[in-house]
C-alpha cells in the first residue's frame, strides 16, 4: 500500500504516472498541476484533441480510474509555487510515502525538494535535456544530497527569470526569448521510463532507497555525448556546506520566526 | 513537462525566513562587522522583497547600489543596480541593472548557486563589476576578456 504525490502531467509526467499506476502497491494517488490540456500538448501527450480545454489532472485521473478504478486519486489544479497552495500541498506531502517531479521549472525543483526533505520522504526527478538528446533520472531520500547539492555540483546555471530573454553585449535588450528545442515524444518516453523505474525501486520497500543520478545519452552530439544509448551513474556527495540542506546552527521555533526576523531587520534598517 | 513559474516567498514562507534568519542576515552581519558606518550594508522590505542598499569604493570613486532579493531568492538570483549616475557601459543593461547572473554568459563566475552563495556573495561581485568599470572608464578594455 503505497501513496504517491507527483507534481506535473505533462507530456513526461502522464507517461511517468501511466508507468507507475500499473503497479498493485500504489493506492493512492496525488496529483499536481494547474494546466489546462491544449491543443500543441496533443501531438506529445496521451490524450486526443477532444480532451483539449480540460484540466490535465482531470485527465491523469481520468486515466487511472479507467486502468486502476480502485486507486483513490486527489487530482489537484494547483501552482505548486503558489503561496495559497502552500498550506493543502503540505498536507498532501505529509501523507504521502514518496515523491514524483516532473517539472521544468528550476524553482519548482527546488521547492519540491525543500518540501519532501521537510517531510522527510523520498523523491525522484525527471528531466528531458532539450532536443531530446538525453536526460536524467534523479533519486532524492531525506538524509541524501538535496537538489541544491545536485544542481551545484551539476553546475547547473539558475537563470534570473524562467522566461528572461538571453543578454548579449551588442544587444542588452533583447525581444526574443531563448530557444529551446522540444524532445521527441520517443525521447520523452524513454527518460519517463527510466523516471518510472528509478521511482519504482523505491516501493520495494526491503532495501532502503539510496541517491542516485542517472545520465542516459540518446543521440551523439559532438562535444556533448560522444555516443548515443550510454548510462553514466554519478555518486554525487551531500556537501557539508551546502545552505539548502546543511544543519542549520541555531534551531528557531516557527512561533519565534516573525520576531526574530523583525528583530534582525531593524538591526539592519538604518539608511 | 509543464513549467510553473509563480513568485513564493523569501519572507513570508518558514523556509525564507529560516534563510534569512540562519544565513543571509548573519552572513550581512559579518560582511558590516568592523567596517565604516558608511560601507554597511543596510536591509529593508520593500513588499516581498529585501532590498540591499550600500556603498562601494573600489577603486577611485564611490557608488551607491541597490541589490534586490525577489520573493523567490535564493532560487533566483539576486538582482543588482547601481543608483549613483553611471556613464554608458555595454556591461550595463537597462536601469544600470548589473550584467552578473545572466543568461547566455560562459563564465563560471556568473553561475548563481543557490546551496553556495549568499547576498554578500552579489555584494562581492558588484564590488568586482565596478573594478572593470573605472578599468574600462579609463582604458576603453573590459579587464574581464571572457565575459565580451
Amino acid at each position: 500500500m503505497s501513496q504517491l504525490f507527483q507534481v506535473g502531467v505533462g507530456s513526461g509526467g502522464i507517461l511517468i504516472l501511466d508507468s507507475l499506476l500499473r503497479d498493485p502497491r500504489i493506492t493512492h494517488y496525488t496529483i499536481v498541476d494547474p494546466d489546462i490540456y491544449k491543443p500543441h500538448n496533443v501531438h506529445r501527450h496521451l490524450f486526443p484533441t477532444s480532451c483539449v480545454g480540460r484540466l490535465k489532472v482531470d485527465l491523469a485521473a481520468d486515466w487511472i480510474h479507467q486502468h486502476r478504478p480502485e486507486i483513490k486519486v486527489n487530482a489537484l489544479p494547483l501552482d505548486l509555487l503558489a503561496p495559497e497552495s502552500q498550506s493543502r500541498i503540505s498536507n498532501e506531502v505529509a501523507a504521502c510515502d514518496l515523491g514524483l517531479c516532473a517539472v521544468d521549472a528550476e524553482r519548482a525543483k527546488y521547492h519540491f525538494d525543500a518540501l519532501l526533505r521537510k517531510h522527510h520522504k523520498p523523491w525522484t526527478l525527471g528531466e528531458v535535456l532539450s532536443g531530446g538528446i538525453g536526460g536524467w533520472a534523479h533519486r532524492f531520500v531525506p538524509t541524501g544530497p538535496c537538489y541544491g547539492c545536485v544542481a551545484s555540483f551539476l553546475q547547473r546555471e539558475v537563470k534570473e527569470a524562467e522566461t528572461a530573454p538571453p543578454s548579449n553585449y551588442t544587444n542588452p535588450v533583447p525581444q526574443t526569448a531563448e530557444e529551446s528545442i522540444p524532445a521527441s515524444k520517443a525521447s520523452i518516453a524513454a527518460i519517463a521510463a527510466l523516471h518510472a523505474n528509478v521511482t519504482l525501486e523505491i516501493l520495494d520497500k526491503a532495501i532502503p532507497p539510496t541517491p542516485l543520478s542517472l545520465l542516459l545519452t540518446l543521440k551523439q552530439v559532438p562535444g556533448v555525448f560522444e555516443a548515443a544509448y550510454r548510462t553514466h551513474r554519478f555518486a554525487i556527495p551531500r556537501s557539508s556546506t551546502c545552505l539548502l540542506c546543511s544543519e542549520v546552527t541555531k534551531p528557531i521555533p516557527e512561533e519565534s520566526l516573525d520576531e526574530a526576523l523583525d528583530h534582525a531587520l531593524a538591526r539592519l534598517g538604518r539608511e | 513537462m509543464s513549467a510553473i513559474v509563480v513568485d513564493m516567498g523569501l519572507l513570508d514562507t518558514e523556509l525564507g525566513k529560516r534563510r534569512l534568519l540562519t544565513i543571509e542576515i548573519p552572513a550581512i552581519e559579518k560582511y558590516n562587522d568592523g567596517r565604516d558606518p558608511e560601507f554597511r550594508i543596510s536591509a529593508t522590505r520593500v513588499g516581498l522583497s529585501l532590498v540591499l542598499r550600500y556603498d562601494l569604493k573600489p577603486m577611485h570613486n564611490i557608488y551607491r547600489l541597490e541589490t534586490r532579493l525577489l520573493s523567490s531568492y535564493p532560487s533566483v538570483p539576486p538582482d543588482t543596480r547601481i543608483l549613483s549616475p553611471m556613464k554608458h557601459c555595454p556591461h550595463l543593461l537597462e536601469g544600470q541593472t548589473l550584467c552578473l547572473w545572466r543568461q547566455g554568459s560562459v563564465r563560471a563566475t556568473s553561475r548563481w548557486d543557490p546551496s553556495k552563495f549568499t547576498a554578500v556573495f552579489a555584494v562581492q561581485a558588484a564590488w568586482r563589476w565596478l573594478a572593470c568599470y573605472e578599468i574600462w572608464h579609463e582604458t576603453g578594455e573590459w579587464p574581464l576578456p571572457e565575459a565580451k
